[in-house]
């Protein structure tokens, strides 16, 4: 293999990576909080794509630097729909078993999934690169697409806030202290409902913001949601539930998994992440970041 | 006393009435019925078994479609490319299914709650990917066509038969292994793992052993599929395969036994029934889902025996 294909698909694989990153955080995030396994996040996630290709190419499409307005409005509204949904739904069923919870939040992506077929049919849509992001710059002989640029950017940030915002703010503070130890946050008075509200929403809104993202590079298509959600399981279960940097690692680890497999293995691309996943929960199940949780004891 | 009895008898007389009826139903129905209630029969029984390791062990498996695969291929495979005979094969694909599964379970029942969930859904999608892609053995995407069935089956009517035999010998393996010493264990170690491990129970073997017993039904399911379809392909075996039949055991009432067969009765004539009328049976579906998760967790058969019960204080 030469050096310009291997920059070529470590430069690609970080880019995907980068957009697994914004919605597999938003799943470990929750699950970490909320200790809720949702498997509504990718149909936001689906959700957020459509919203994308809807206001930009419709509703604003003759507004000058429409993605831009986009790419806050659309995240905006799945946090909407994510607040919706935990309050009248989710919260129902906190501390149920875990059964419950796959099978509820999977009905929920059905439900979501099929209200995005009903309001924008079943055609396959996109979206434009935006401006300045369009055409492509020489990396070490590789072209490398611009818009990988802004997703590098968009990983990062999103990144790197999350960081500041979990371990320098009185918000993160009390975000930590619930996920810590939700019944003593309660008694300590921390509005433990309106905490868990908040962290969904912002799962949902990152979720939302990934789907943004990745409009312009991928085809906007019904069962875009799947392929990217066991993505997420994987990247969380490398990463380790609930951990910021070990998603972020993790989601880099997979992008990259994904860009060279196709490489070398074609056939067998797909099974990388799925191995490596039963490889971790097998040997290290708190994942590569995350810290050895000490189960309830029941006696 | 005697009201419990009565209450075994009607029980008894019941099953023996939807048995007897069973057998006669070709007599009555289209072949496009007796096709329908074949299906629900094979999911039924995959269904059951799932819900031996689920329901019964409290083990929430999110790939059973991984060992579904496992039987149907299996018996697909042996029936398209060798010349053995057609009860060799149908016996193969579950004991393939529960041989693999001592080294897939080997590795899960190590892990609980979530991570069991995720392992098992990381090897149902190695077992898929495998058989989609590998084109030389399993057809990949292209699937398996032309799984024959001998003389004697061939027929819906015929196949019908077999699957009500198969069906109802597996349902009764599996009630009476349910209320064996090891089922009574295993419904024990559900309730309380660590409670159970203190009696010097081994866990972890008890828990491989309901993963394998498991495994050996949904194979049987899965091979029966291959045979009732005369083809199969991975669409039939991916990650949909398993929420089916997760959603038959919730809607039909995972802490009965014969609840997986209600609910794939239930999930069926639903699913035709609303398919029929609308393109948006995911919608319904998912209405329905989380109406029962929300509402009504017994499901069908938590339904009926509360009413049942009710009627009885009555009485």
């Amino acid at each position: 293999m030469n050096l310009q294909l291997a920059v070529m698909q470590l430069l690609n694989g970080l880019g995907s990576g980068m957009i697994i990153f914004l919605v597999a955080i938003g799943l470990s995030i929750i699950f970490g909080t909320l200790k809720v396994l949702n498997l509504a996040h990718a149909a936001i996630y689906m959700l957020g794509a459509y919203l994308c290709f809807w206001l930009s190419q419709i509703v604003l499409a003759h507004f000058p630097g429409n993605f831009w307005l986009v790419i806050f409005l659309a995240p905006l509204g799945t946090a909407l729909i994510g607040a919706l949904v935990e309050i009248f739904i989710i919260r129902r069923i906190y501390g149920q078993d875990l059964m419950y919870q796959f099978i509820l939040t999977f009905g929920l992506s059905l439900v979501i999934a099929d209200l995005v077929k009903l309001c924008w049919g079943m055609e396959v849509h996109y979206v434009p690169i935006p401006w300045p992001f369009q055409g492509s710059v020489p990396v070490l002989g590789a072209y490398l697409l611009k818009y990988q640029l802004f997703l590098y950017m968009a990983g990062t940030s999103v990144f790197a806030g999350l960081l500041l915002l979990m371990n320098y703010t009185k918000l993160g503070m009390l975000i930590r202290a619930v996920t810590y130890h939700r019944d003593m946050a309660n008694a300590l008075g921390i509005n433990v409902p309106k905490v868990y509200t908040g962290v969904f929403m912002l799962g949902s809104c990152l979720a939302g913001f990934g789907g943004v993202a990745a409009a312009p590079v991928t085809s906007i298509t019904l069962g875009m949601d799947h392929i990217v959600l066991v993505q997420c399981f994987i990247v969380v279960v490398i990463g380790g539930m609930g951990s910021i940097t070990g998603a972020f690692l993790g989601s880099i680890i997979l992008g990259l998994l994904n860009s060279f497999g196709i490489l070398y293995l074609p056939q067998l691309a797909l099974v990388f992440g799925f191995v490596l996943m039963a490889i971790i929960l097998i040997a290290r199940p708190y994942g590569l970041m995350g810290e050895p949780m000490e189960a309830e004891e029941k006696l | 006393m005697q009201t419990a009895e009565s209450h075994t008898l009607l029980v008894r007389i019941s099953i023996a009435a939807a048995v007897v009826t069973a057998f006669l139903l070709p007599l009555w129905l289209h072949a496009g019925w007796i096709s329908l209630i074949t299906e629900m029969l094979i999911l039924s029984i995959a269904a059951c078994g799932y819900n031996l390791m689920m329901g019964y062990g409290g083990m929430v498996s999110f790939g059973p479609a991984g060992q579904y695969a496992l039987g149907a291929y299996t018996t697909g495979v042996l029936l398209v490319k060798t010349n053995i005979p057609f009860a060799l094969a149908m016996t193969a694909g579950p004991v393939c299914a529960a041989l693999l599964s001592i080294v897939i379970g080997w590795f899960c029942v190590r892990r609980t709650e979530v991570y069991f969930s995720l392992l098992t859904l990381a090897f149902a999608q190695i077992v898929y990917t495998v058989i989609q892609k590998w084109y030389g053995f399993t057809g990949g995407d292209d699937g398996l066509v032309g799984i024959r069935v001998p003389e004697i089956l061939s027929g819906i009517d015929k196949y019908y038969f077999f699957t009500v035999l198969v069906a109802l010998f597996c349902l009764f393996v599996m009630w009476k292994m349910i209320n064996s010493p090891f089922g009574k264990m295993i419904q024990g170690i559900r309730e309380n793992p660590r409670r159970a491990e203190f009696i010097s129970l081994n866990v972890k073997r008890y828990q491989l052993g309901i993963f394998v017993t498991s495994a050996f039904f949904l194979g049987v399911a899965g091979s029966l599929y291959s045979g009732f379809n005369g083809s199969i392909f991975p669409a039939n075996i991916d990650v949909a395969k398993s929420t089916d039949i997760i959603v038959v055991c919730l809607m039909g009432g995972m802490h009965h036994f014969l609840g997986p067969v209600l609910g794939s009765i239930a999930y069926i004539l639903i699913n035709k029934i609303i398919a029929n009328y609308t393109q948006y049976w995911a919608l319904v579906l998912g209405i329905i889902i989380i109406g029962l998760v929300l509402y009504a967790q017994g499901g069908i058969a938590g339904f009926i025996s509360e009413r049942y019960s009710a009627l009885r204080r009555e009485a």
